[in-house]
């Protein structure tokens, strides 16, 4: 799509993710979301290193794994490093990509970018690759001052395996936020106000947090098997509401984020008796995690790739004029 | 001395039979054979042949020395009889032989004095010791070297008083040797004078202990006197036997639903043939486990067999660890091989995953050509 260019200046499409990045980088909105998120984070750090020693148990399958619990402990009073990152990621993602295309069309520059020798998608790759690319360098550099600074404060440094899950959550955050960030791009190529799209952001982000469980637990109440249901039944009626609970993207957040950060989760539905007799409760290795949360990574995926597709196909549809 | 002394009273005995009087003394027993240490009761009556009362003044004469004696009679100590013209009058001699005692016969007589008299011989059957004797009926056995010996023993106390005896044994390193009496173990034993007791000295053998024949010396002492009793125990091998892997790796992996050859082996540690050796399994739900071969007939001492185990996985096994028990048992021993399955899950669906991204991409990438370009 896009090549290297071979004179000695840089390609158009570069050019335009540099401005792009740059534009977020001075824009008050990013400052005030990063301080947010570096305060709460900081936060749930201190909540999870001062009860450190609290929560090593010895019976605790995952108690080898003292580096995970940096992202897991908290004290009831706080939440953990990881609920943090999965409240505040799609407010980032949303703020990141909501006046995208609908701002510079209001303020008439995107007609004038049109006017340049360029492919009409490298705006809309740009936009994308731009904040992806934030987002990438924000949460690298998150993930590593909590490792950096566990480090300074437990003196244990974390295994091969606790690194290489360390790295995937933090990618897997990226992508949860990537996804949020296609939604809102998606909507600001829709619409054409740009508190419009960020109000459909907000609105699909507090249905999935909010609504959606209760609708759940509603569908689970009218949907539960009568008095002498078969034990089968009751599999087949719990692994549907597991299901249903996974259609939003939240959910598949924390089940991905839980397996990656307690490798003694062995399994994420319906446990029957017969799995479990001769199971040894020890942790799993990476690979397998990996395996584990596939699904729900591939639901991700997916979900990301398909609102980023809608966007491009709708903005390279649109007509765009000059004011 | 003995045999003139035996002669005159042999004499004197013939005399006495021969001159008839008037009162009798008798007995059935005149010669019996006792042990040293014994006490024999007589039974003697006094007839009285004549027409009038006799008066007989019983007494013992020639008694060898160290030797005692008790004249009864309806419950009294007696010396003087009275008895009824044709009538008989029992009383009850008892004679204490001595333990201390040579072999050989003696002899003394009942006299009533100037009337008659009974000679009486006791033939003392054995030599008379002032000692103890500590002996067993069954001294040598034979067994496996994990099974425990039992003997039977028995400690007599030949001496005059009673004794407490300390029971020790003088086994080699390794060996452990119990002694019970009256079932509760203990380390010594009290035994009145000449009394015996029973004890039962329980001997376990080292396990890995070769085949021969082994002595356990065991004593019963006491500051005056001892005795010692040599045991014999012969070992014919231990059983014992290992399951493990060639690599000594109890764990393996594998993929839900799938199968797993690990090669087994099973080694005879022990030092005695193990026979019919039952390979079993106690595996997870829904597992299977199927051993080639599955019995193995015999498998001589020091040798090894291999065994193939193939480990079916359920196909609903979660990721994780699973034990799965291996167990090699004969009739004497049993070998457990404690194995930890680490179940993958199959990774079929995750092509299935980059599957769909993929095709997810593919369609971006249509996109891209259709509209991307204009």
């Amino acid at each position: 799509m896009w090549k290297p260019s071979e004179t000695s200046a840089p390609h158009p499409f570069q050019v335009m993710v540099y401005k792009e990045m740059s534009d977020h980088v001075r824009s008050w909105r990013f400052k005030i979301l990063l301080l947010l998120i570096l305060l709460t984070c900081m936060s749930a750090i201190y909540i999870s290193v001062t009860n450190f020693s609290a929560a090593i148990k010895a019976e605790d399958p995952d108690g080898s794994f003292f580096f995970l619990k940096l992202f897991t402990i908290s004290d009831k009073t706080l939440p953990p490093f990881h609920i943090f990152i999965g409240l505040l990621g799609p407010l980032l993602g949303i703020s990141l990509g909501f006046d995208a295309v609908n701002s510079e069309q209001n303020a008439g520059t995107m007609s004038r970018i049109m006017a340049q020798p360029i492919h009409r998608d490298y705006i809309i790759n740009s936009k994308f690759v731009a904040a992806l690319g934030l987002i990438s360098v924000l949460f690298f550099a998150l993930g590593f001052l909590v490792m950096g600074l566990g480090l300074i404060f437990i003196g244990i440094p974390p295994t091969p395996g606790e690194f290489i899950r360390v790295i995937f959550f933090i990618l897997l955050n990226i992508l949860y936020v990537a996804f949020w960030l296609n939604l809102s791009i998606l909507f600001s190529v829709r619409f054409r106000q740009a508190a419009t799209s960020a109000l459909a952001s907000i609105a699909v982000w507090l249905f999935f947090v909010i609504f959606y469980p209760i609708i759940i637990n509603l569908v689970a109440k009218g949907l539960i098997p009568a008095g002498e249901a078969s034990p089968l039944q009751m599999v087949h009626y719990q692994e549907l509401i597991l299901n249903l609970q996974r259609i939003a993207p939240s959910q598949l957040f924390s089940d991905a984020t839980v397996t990656l950060l307690m490798p003694s989760v062995r399994s994420l539905g319906i446990l029957t008796m017969e799995q479990v007799y001769g199971a040894i409760p020890a942790p799993l290795p990476v690979t397998q995690s990996l395996l584990l949360i596939w699904p729900q990574l591939t639901g991700l995926v997916a979900a990301t790739v398909l609102c980023f597709a809608l966007s491009y196909f709708s903005f390279m549809r649109k007509e765009i004029r000059s004011r | 001395m003995f045999p003139l002394l035996l002669a005159g009273l042999l004499q004197t005995g013939f005399h006495s039979t021969t001159s008839a009087q008037n009162v009798t003394l008798y007995t059935p027993y005149t010669r019996i054979a006792v042990p040293p240490g014994q006490s024999i009761d007589y039974s003697i009556d006094v007839i009285n042949n004549g027409k009038v009362v006799k008066n007989a003044d019983i007494a013992v004469a020639g008694l060898p020395k160290n030797w005692t004696y008790e004249i009864k009679s309806g419950g009294w100590n007696v010396s003087r009889l009275s008895v009824l013209p044709g009538e008989k009058k029992n009383f009850s001699l008892q004679v204490q032989v001595p333990l201390k005692i040579n072999k050989g016969t003696y002899a003394f007589q009942v006299l009533a004095k100037g009337l008659t008299q009974l000679p009486i011989a006791v033939i003392v059957s054995e030599q008379g010791t002032f000692k103890t004797e500590f002996s067993t009926g069954q001294a040598n056995m034979e067994g496996a070297a994990n099974s425990t010996f039992t003997y039977n023993a028995t400690l007599r106390n030949r001496t005059a008083d009673a004794q407490v005896y300390a029971l020790r044994s003088f086994a080699p390193p390794g060996w452990n040797v119990t002694f019970k009496a009256n079932y509760k173990q203990v380390s010594s034993v009290n035994v009145e004078a000449n009394r015996t007791q029973d004890i039962t000295i329980e001997v376990n053998p080292p396990d890995q202990l070769k085949a021969g024949k082994y002595k356990i010396p065991v004593q019963a002492a006491t500051e005056a006197t001892s005795a010692n009793l040599e045991l014999e125990a012969g070992i014919t091998g231990s059983y014992a036997m290992e399951l493990t892997t060639p690599q000594g790796l109890l764990s393996t992996d594998i993929t839900a639903g799938d199968d797993k050859k690990i090669d087994l082996v099973l080694r005879n540690t022990g030092s005695a043939e193990l026979r019919n050796i039952d390979l079993q399994s106690a595996a997870p739900a829904n597992w299977s486990v199927t051993f080639e071969p599955k019995k193995i007939e015999k498998l001589p001492a020091g040798q090894t067999a291999q065994v193939t185990a193939v480990i079916k996985a359920d196909k609903k096994a979660i990721a994780g660890d699973y034990v799965t028990n291996l167990e090699a048992k004969t009739p004497e021993v049993s070998s457990r091989a404690a194995f930890r399955v680490s179940v993958e899950t199959s990774m079929i669906w995750g092509w299935m995953g980059i599957l769909i991204i993929l095709a997810a991409l593919g369609g971006v990438y249509r996109l891209f050509r259709k509209y991307g370009r204009r």
